[in-house]
Parts: structure tokens; sequence; C-alpha cells
């Protein structure tokens, strides 16, 4: 009988195993390998050279990750400024549990629509003759276009905090919806100030929430390459550009070299958050 | 006989083609005469056997890849029409295209693509070296593509890079090494190409716009564009750089290490200095760009200029002194293609030279391979004035039927012979590649 | 219990998350109007015209491509998504109910296919299919590709549903005898279905939008989010964000449907 029970819960978890090992293990391990062939120009072959690193230990390379962590660091900041109270609003000061789901669905829905779409929905409004310009230069704030609102650092930025602000929202206003407000109230009763029950109370307990909504922002922003490109004008890079250039130009074993210094960068980062933070009271 | 459309004539052929592969009687090298010869007799035999043979071509599917220049619906209706099997055409980026013809030969039967990617496409070997004694209007080519000789004196016969020329012959039926001379083997039958220049919109550029150096022009500070394509935006780098004297190359189209270096250097400079608005990648791109007003000069290609006219912007695009880049494009077929698909594909490529395509893009502003052919299907008043620089007698209207010039005005450049004869160099595969593609992601990533 | 009173904090937080969501939903209105122009509208403000010239323009023929097939295409493919993401995160729930050698590894697989920048994803299975010679086509690379962006999300919510699970209702339903498929289908299924709506809807919607993870691995036909990144760059006129406007339908229309569902199921919880 307990053989059977054992084999049934192995039978149970294969099909979602079978999955990962075959389309995520296996193509990391794939990726791992051909980072070390070579390239002739056209096409590449099994080889084991280290030339791929090589490469990426340029002066300009490590300028593309400097430019990605500059990214990254830029939207996790204002993401979590932006989140952070936004979630605590809803958690706080919303009471009825209608309106609370209500205001709650109304940030989730943009996230269900097409990202791509989302992006381009900021050009009308950024360019030169865009909206923002003609609002500015019609209020005598500014008296030519303002140049720098699209195809720059500052649209990428922007479109990145549209899409990805609300990956830290949700898991903030999780962890806040689950503190006790018994706990709040026997702060309050013996004479805590508002801020120190911020401070000794909502925030440490919030904390998971963060690092997760942490992980969610950096292994996004890492890897970006479509807003970088949109909303750069093609000028701006990151390490998921400089990627996607190379496998534009068929350079496999570069892009996996890069791809492999990626993911362990990414890796590193979320390891460290999650040794920080004991996120996993949180699952 | 008069009842027989081009249609019913083709889908005949075909089938007698496939009939006579089939009792293995086939013969390569006399195709075409041979299927019109079966034609007539088939037809004469009576109805039964070809109308079999006819639903059987109308299975055929072909499959196109190329970019958003020419896979265009209007054009695959017309194909399909003409022809009675059908098209499906996907349109993408330069760089995926050349990306899928080698890396995905079983996504494609037919490769729309550029000279320039020959050298990286065919060590592949996924493409068919094409018999050209199967297209009837081989001889009605441009010599651009063949002899390279296009008229004496001409600049273009001695142009630098990875000219049509260069790369249009195979050695042999199943070689990847390129000819020097024309053989009975091509890589691609060429469609279409062009001289390419700089674009600028003339209500907001108040100068005169005569050389590639203007590129690097302080006054267009932040509203200039380049091409983010290695082969090509490499080219147009290297006009602007020998224009503005920054350096000399011994060969724009095949450069050294040293001079990829420097040319990346300068490149970064611009950039660091607010220089360019944006890197655009498709040409529609360079149209949104242009219209919107984000920028107002760049290396744009013919149909981006048609495409900002038709919306009632000026735009402008001007000869310059050093001359023109130049760039080709055709049509391979897959090694995967064989009997009946295979006997399609050739007769897509004799429809392609027979004209309308021909003058479809040339409303664009695009030559045709075979023009003799293209001029049938063009007014007369077009003809004059997209090939020979003559003065609109009426208002000029792209393939879409928008206005694209006034009556009265002339084509910048002038007539072919002016704009085409005076490419001095052609986008470009070099000998250093790789180095060059390394280099070009340092000058965008910077 | 009186209303508490309203403190100046309220206030400010209140305005902080008008703007946040005038900061999401702003820029569509943007798109929305623009894709209401005149067929001779462009792609920036003034608005040309008025008309529903670009929305119509979608269901039929563009100058380069076309939207129907692609559309349909996302939908099968987001429906096969959905179907196997609910199905294998319910069994892999089931099985994390007890603890077995090699769960950790699992679950730390499952949570590194969340983590992993999705176009490490892509470029992997691309290459993967490359190497052994297999064509990358929509139904086979970007399903599996999907999966790994899916079944994470649908794993973490049964694992929190399984969790929340009351284990009384089955032990009663085995004491009168049933079997262990007859008590999943009677008891456990049913008292799921609420959150298998909300796994099904977000499984669906994930896929129906992917777009990083199936950039390099959708073959020769494209999906949806694939085709509108295309459009990006071959089109120049508003039909471009006519597509937006009626995807962004689209997905309302999903989540109206699986909200209403939702509430359907929960009603008839005992």
């Amino acid at each position: 009988m307990k053989t059977w029970k054992q084999l049934q819960t192995y039978l149970l978890v294969t099909p979602q195993t079978l999955v990962f090992l075959l389309f995520l293990l296996f193509p990391l391990l794939t990726i791992f390998v051909v980072s070390f062939w070579e390239f002739n120009g056209y096409a590449m072959s099994p080889a084991l050279i280290l030339g791929n690193y090589k490469a990426i230990f340029t002066p300009v390379y490590l300028a593309t990750y400097l430019n990605t962590f500059k990214f990254t660091v830029i939207v996790w900041g204002l993401a979590l400024a932006i989140a952070y109270p936004v979630a605590y609003f809803l958690a706080f000061h919303i009471h009825d549990l209608r309106w609370q789901i209500g205001l709650f669905v109304l940030c989730t829905i943009p996230f269900f629509t097409s990202n791509i779409i989302r992006m381009i929905s900021w050009i009308p409004f950024l360019g030169r003759e865009g909206i923002l310009n003609q609002v500015l230069l019609n209020l005598g704030i500014v008296q030519a276009p303002v140049d720098i609102f699209l195809y720059s650092d500052f649209a990428v930025v922007l479109a990145m905090l549209h899409l990805y602000t609300l990956f830290m929202v949700v898991p903030i206003f999780n962890s806040l919806v689950r503190i006790d407000r018994d706990l709040i109230a026997a702060a309050l009763d013996s004479g805590a100030s508002g801020l120190q029950v911020f401070k000794e109370v909502v925030l440490p307990l919030s904390l998971p929430g963060i690092a997760i909504g942490s992980i969610f922002i950096v292994t996004l922003v890492m890897g970006e390459f479509t807003t970088v490109r949109l909303m750069s004008g093609g000028q701006a890079s990151s390490v998921g550009s400089a990627i996607r250039n190379q496998i534009g130009s068929l350079q496999y074993p570069q892009a996996s070299a890069n791809a492999v210094i990626l993911l362990l960068v990414t890796l590193a980062i979320v390891v460290g958050i999650m040794r920080t933070f004991d996120i996993r009271k949180e699952l | 006989m008069a009842k027989f459309t081009r249609r019913n004539l083709i889908q005949t052929g075909l089938a007698a083609g496939a009939v006579l592969a089939a009792k293995g009687c086939a013969n390569s090298t006399d195709q075409s005469e041979s299927t019109e010869a079966t034609t007539e007799t088939t037809t004469e035999d009576g109805p039964k056997s070809p109308e079999f043979n006819a639903n059987h071509s109308k299975d055929v599917t072909l499959r196109f890849i190329g970019t958003g220049v020419s896979q265009i619906n209007e054009i695959r209706e017309k194909a399909e029409e003409d022809l009675g099997f059908k098209l499906e055409m996907r349109a993408l980026s330069t760089d995926d295209n050349n990306q899928i013809a080698i890396t995905q030969p079983g996504q494609y039967d037919i490769f729309d693509g550029e000279y320039f990617s020959l050298p990286l496409v065919i060590p592949s070997g996924n493409l068919r070296p094409l018999d050209v004694k199967r297209i009837r209007q081989f001889d009605k080519l441009v010599p651009i593509f063949t002899t390279g000789n296009l008229y004496d004196g001409a600049p273009v016969n001695e142009s630098q890079g990875t000219a049509p020329r260069k790369v249009m012959f195979l050695t042999g039926e199943d070689s990847t090494e390129f000819a020097d001379e024309p053989t009975d083997w091509a890589t691609l039958i060429p469609f279409q190409y062009n001289a390419d220049t700089l674009g600028w919109r003339p209500d907001l550029v108040d100068k005169e716009i005569n050389s590639w150096a203007q590129l690097f022009d302080s006054d267009f500070q932040g509203k200039t564009a380049i091409l983010d394509i290695p082969s090509i935006g490499i080219m147009d780098a290297a006009m602007a750089i020998e224009a503005s004297g920054l350096m000399t190359f011994s060969d724009k189209g095949n450069m050294t290490r040293e001079e990829l270096d420097q040319v990346t250097e300068i490149l970064i400079e611009q950039k660091r200095n607010g220089q360019f608005r944006a890197f655009w990648k498709t040409f529609d791109e360079s149209v949104n760009l242009m219209a919107s007003s984000e920028v107002i000069l760049q290396s744009m290609w013919s149909p981006a200029v048609t495409a900002v006219r038709a919306r009632g912007l000026p735009c402008q695009y001007g000869p310059l002194k050093e001359g023109y880049r130049g760039w080709g494009g055709g049509i391979g077929l897959s090694r995967n293609l064989s009997d009946i698909e295979l006997d399609a594909a050739y007769e897509y490529l004799n429809w392609m030279l027979d004209g309308w395509l021909g003058a479809f893009l040339g409303r664009q502003g695009y030559y045709s391979a075979a023009p003799e052919n293209s001029k049938k299907f063009m007014e007369d008043y077009e003809w004059a004035y997209w090939y020979e620089g003559a003065e609109a007698a009426e208002e000029i209207l792209d393939p879409f039927g928008e206005k694209i010039a006034e009556k009265g005005s002339k084509r910048d450049g002038g007539s072919f012979e002016e704009r085409m004869g005076n490419v001095i160099c052609w986008n470009s595969v070099m000998d250093e590649q790789t180095y060059l593609v390394q280099k070009w992601n340092e000058f965008v990533a910077a | 219990m009186t209303k508490p009173k309203r403190s100046l904090t309220f206030y400010i937080l209140a305005a902080i998350f008008g703007l946040f969501v005038l900061f999401l939903y702003g820029p569509m209105t943007a798109v929305v109007l623009l894709s209401l122009q005149g067929p001779e509208g462009s792609l920036t403000f003034p608005m040309r015209g008025f008309s529903f010239y670009w929305l119509v323009s979608v269901f039929g023929e563009q100058r380069i491509g076309e939207f129907v097939t692609p559309f349909l295409r996302s939908f099968a493919l987001g429906l096969l998504v959905m179907a196997l993401s609910v199905a294998f995160s319910v069994m892999a729930g089931l099985a994390f109910r007890r603890h077995f050698t090699g769960s950790r590894f699992i679950f730390y697989l499952t949570i590194t296919s969340l983590i992993v920048p999705s176009i490490l994803v892509s470029l992997g299975i691309g290459i993967a299919f490359n190497i052994l010679g297999l064509n990358v086509q929509w139904y086979s690379s970007a399903l599996g590709g999907h999966l790994t962006w899916t079944l994470p999300f649908a794993f973490l919510i049964m694992l929190g549903v399984f969790n929340r699970f009351n284990p009384t209702y089955e032990e009663a339903a085995r004491d009168l005898g049933a079997s262990d498929t007859q008590s999943f289908w009677q008891i456990v299924l049913p008292l799921i279905a609420p959150s298998l709506i909300g796994v099904a809807m977000l499984s669906f919607t994930l896929s129906y939008d992917e777009f990083n993870r199936t950039a390099l691995i959708s073959g020769e036909n494209n999906t949806l989010p694939l085709e509108i990144f295309g459009m990006t760059t071959n089109v120049t006129s508003p039909a471009l964000y006519a597509v937006g406007t009626v995807t962004t339908i689209v997905s309302f229309v999903v989540i109206a449907i699986a909200l209403t569902a939702y509430n359907f199921f929960m009603r008839r919880q005992p």
C-alpha cells in the first residue's frame, strides 16, 4: 500500500517535472555547452574554447552589464517607492472587502493585456509632437519640445515601471494583509506612535513581500530586451539586447556565453535576496 | 486558344512538366521549351488529363520569407491570381530573414533576400543553384547583375563591397563557390534594387544637403538616425566618415580590423555627442521616425521616402556628391523543393520578371531587374518620371493609390543611369564579418 | 463600529493610488483614441477624423500580413497551455501534500523556471531544437516555453490552495468507501474549482500575451504578440493601435468571463 502511495505521488509529479527537465534544464545545459563552441562567421561547430567568455570581459560589454544593473537598480528603487504606498493604502486604508478586491483588480487588469501594446502606447504620449510636449508647450513651461521624453533612458525606465511595478505591489499587498491587526492595536495601546508602529511592526513583517517583489523585478529587468529596444529607439543596450543582436547575426556561442554570465549574475542576486530575507513562509 | 488565360496555361504547363518528370524524361536544361511544347499537345489531347493535373498544381503552396519591403499582400494576390497556386508570405527584419535562411531551412521554400547576405547564406547549402536556362527573361536582366558593366565608364562598374556581380553566379550545379564569370548557375534571380542615399524633411532642414558628411553635421544634433543592420549601417557610416575627411579606406567594402576599430571609435564619439535620435532595423521604422519629425535627416530606403510623401509630408531623397550606396534583392529557392513545387517556384521566378511586379515596385522608387518588361506595365509618364528623370506629366501615385509627387516635379537624382551609375559601394559582408558584427554591437551598446 | 476618521495619511496615500491607476491606464487611453481615427489617421496626435475604420481593418488583410490567423493561433495555444497548466499543477499539488524524496529539487526547479530571464529560455530551447535537428513550431517549442512560464505560477497557487484545504471532507468520503479517484472528482475538485478558474485564467492570459519566451521559438507561424511586435517595425498606420485596442478588449472579456465563473462556483460552495 505504501509503495503504491509513493508511486502515485511520483506519477502525479511527473508531467510537471518533465516539462521543466525538457524545456528548462536541458535547454540551459545546451546553452552552457554551446558557450564553449566556435563560430566561423555563419555557423557554429563543437569545440572547447574560452574565447566567447573572454570577449565579454572587454570594456564595452562590461559597460553593457553596468547599464543593465543601472536599469535594474533604478527600476527596483522606483517600483518599491511606488508599490509600497499603493499596497499599504489598499491593505490598511480600505476597510470594505468589496472595495479592496475591486481596487486590487483595477490595478491588476493592465497586467493581463499585451506588454507590447502597453509599451508602444507611450510613444504618442512622449514624442517630440506627443501629448506631454504639447501640454508643456501650451502651458509655456518649455519653449521647445523636450527630446529626452522618448528614445532615452528615461523612456526605458518609465515603460519598465509601467510594466513591472505590479509585480512589486502584489507580494507587498499580500504580506501586508496577513499582518495581524491585533498586533498593531496592541502596539498602539502600549503607547507607540503611528510611525513607530510602522517601523517596528509593519515594515519588518512586510520585508518578505518586498523580497519576493524584488526578485521579480530583478529577473524581469535583467533579461529585458524589448523595452530597451523600443523605448530607447535602439540606442540603449542591455545584456538581453546584446544577446538578441548576437543571435540576429547567428553568433550563438557568443550569445550563449553572455547568457551563462547573465544567469549566474541574476541567480547570485536572487540567492542574495533569499539569504537576507526568509521568504519561505510567504509561499 | 483565346479563352485560355495565362493562369490556365501555366497550370497546364506545370502539370505537363510534372507528368514529364514523373515519366522520367524531363530534361532540366530544356524544361521551359519542352513544357511549352507539351502544353499545346496536352490541350489538344482533350481536357481530361490537364484538368486533373491542374488541380494538382493548385495544391502547391510556396512559403516565402523576406522583409517588409516586398512581402506585400497585393503582390501575393496578383501572383496567386496569375499563377494559380498559393503563396504564403512572411515579413521579417533583415537580420531574422538571414538567420532563418541559414538556420531553419525547413521553414521556407523561397528566400527573398539581399545579395549581400549571400556570402553567409550560400555556405549553409540551403539554397539551390538556379538553372538560368529555365529563366525565360534571363537575357533581359540589367548588366549590374550579370557582367557588372552598366555602361562604359560608369562608377558602378568599379563599385566596392558585396556587389551583385560578385555573388550572382556559382561555379556549378552543386557548388557553393562563387564564380567570377557568368555561368549557368545563379544564386538569386534579381527583381529589385536601388541606389540609396540620404533623405530629409525640406520643411525642417534649412540648408542644402549635398554630402554624406552632413549625417554628422552638428546642426542636426539629435535629429539624425542610422540603420542598425551591421552590413548596411557600416557602409553608410563609411560614406559619412570618408566624406567628412575623418579617415580614408583602402576598400570600404572590405575593411581591415584596424579600419573597423577606427570606424567604431568615430561612431561611438558621434553617439556620445548625441548626434543620433534613434537606430532602426526596418524601413517602416524610419518612416515613423521621419513622419513624426523625430528625425529630419537620415539614410533612407526608397519606399520609406514615398511612404512619408504619401502622408502629405515633404521628403527629399537627394543625390550626394560622393555617390550612392547600392543594394540588390532577389529570390532564391530552397534545396528542399522538388518536383511540382520546384516547377511552380521556377514559374514564380519567370512571373516575377514578366513586368507586373517590376512596375508595382517601381512606383515606390525601386528599379526592376528587367526594366524593358516593366515598362509595358507602366504608363508612359510614370516610366519617364521614374526611369528617365523627366518632369511628371501627371500626378505620380504610389502602388497603393496615394499621391507622392506633384505634376511637373522631377525624381530626385535624375535618371536611372545617373542614379544607378553613381553607386560607389554596396551593402557588404566583409572578410572580417564576425569582427565587424562584434564592433557594431559595441557601437550600439556604447 | 464607527467609521474611522480619515487622516491626512489617507488622503496622501489615496492620491498616490489615484496617480498610480492613472499611470497604468493613461497611455492605453491614447492608444484607444488614436485607433478611432478616420482613414487618414496617423501614428501621432492630433487625431485626424473619427471612425471605426481601423478597428474594422484589423479583421481584414493588412498591407503586410494579417491578424486573424495569429489571433486564432494564440487563442488555441492559450487554451492548450491553460489545460496543461491546470492539469499538471493540480497533479503536482496533490503530490506535494506528502513529503517525498526529490520534492525539494522539484520545488527549486519550479522556482528557477520563474526567475530565469525569459530570453534564456527562448535561446536555450531554440539552440536545443536546432542541435537536435527539430523544427521549432508554435505547438511544440513555443508550447514548452509557455509552460515554463505558466506552470510555476499555477503550481505555487495550487500549493497555497492545498495548504488551506481541509482534508476532513476527503477522509469522510474515504470512510464512506469512496476510492481515491471518486473522492478526487466528487469531493476535492468541486472544492478547489474556484481556484482552478483563477489558475486557468492566469495561465491563459500569461500565454496569450507571452512574448519574451516565445520570441525565438515560435517557428514559421507567429503568435499574436510576435505579429504585433513585427508590426511595430512594419506598420506605419493606426492599424497598430487598433490591434492594441482589440486585443485589450479580448483580455477584458476573458477576465470578465473568469470573474463570472468564479462567482458562480463560489456561490455553490458548501
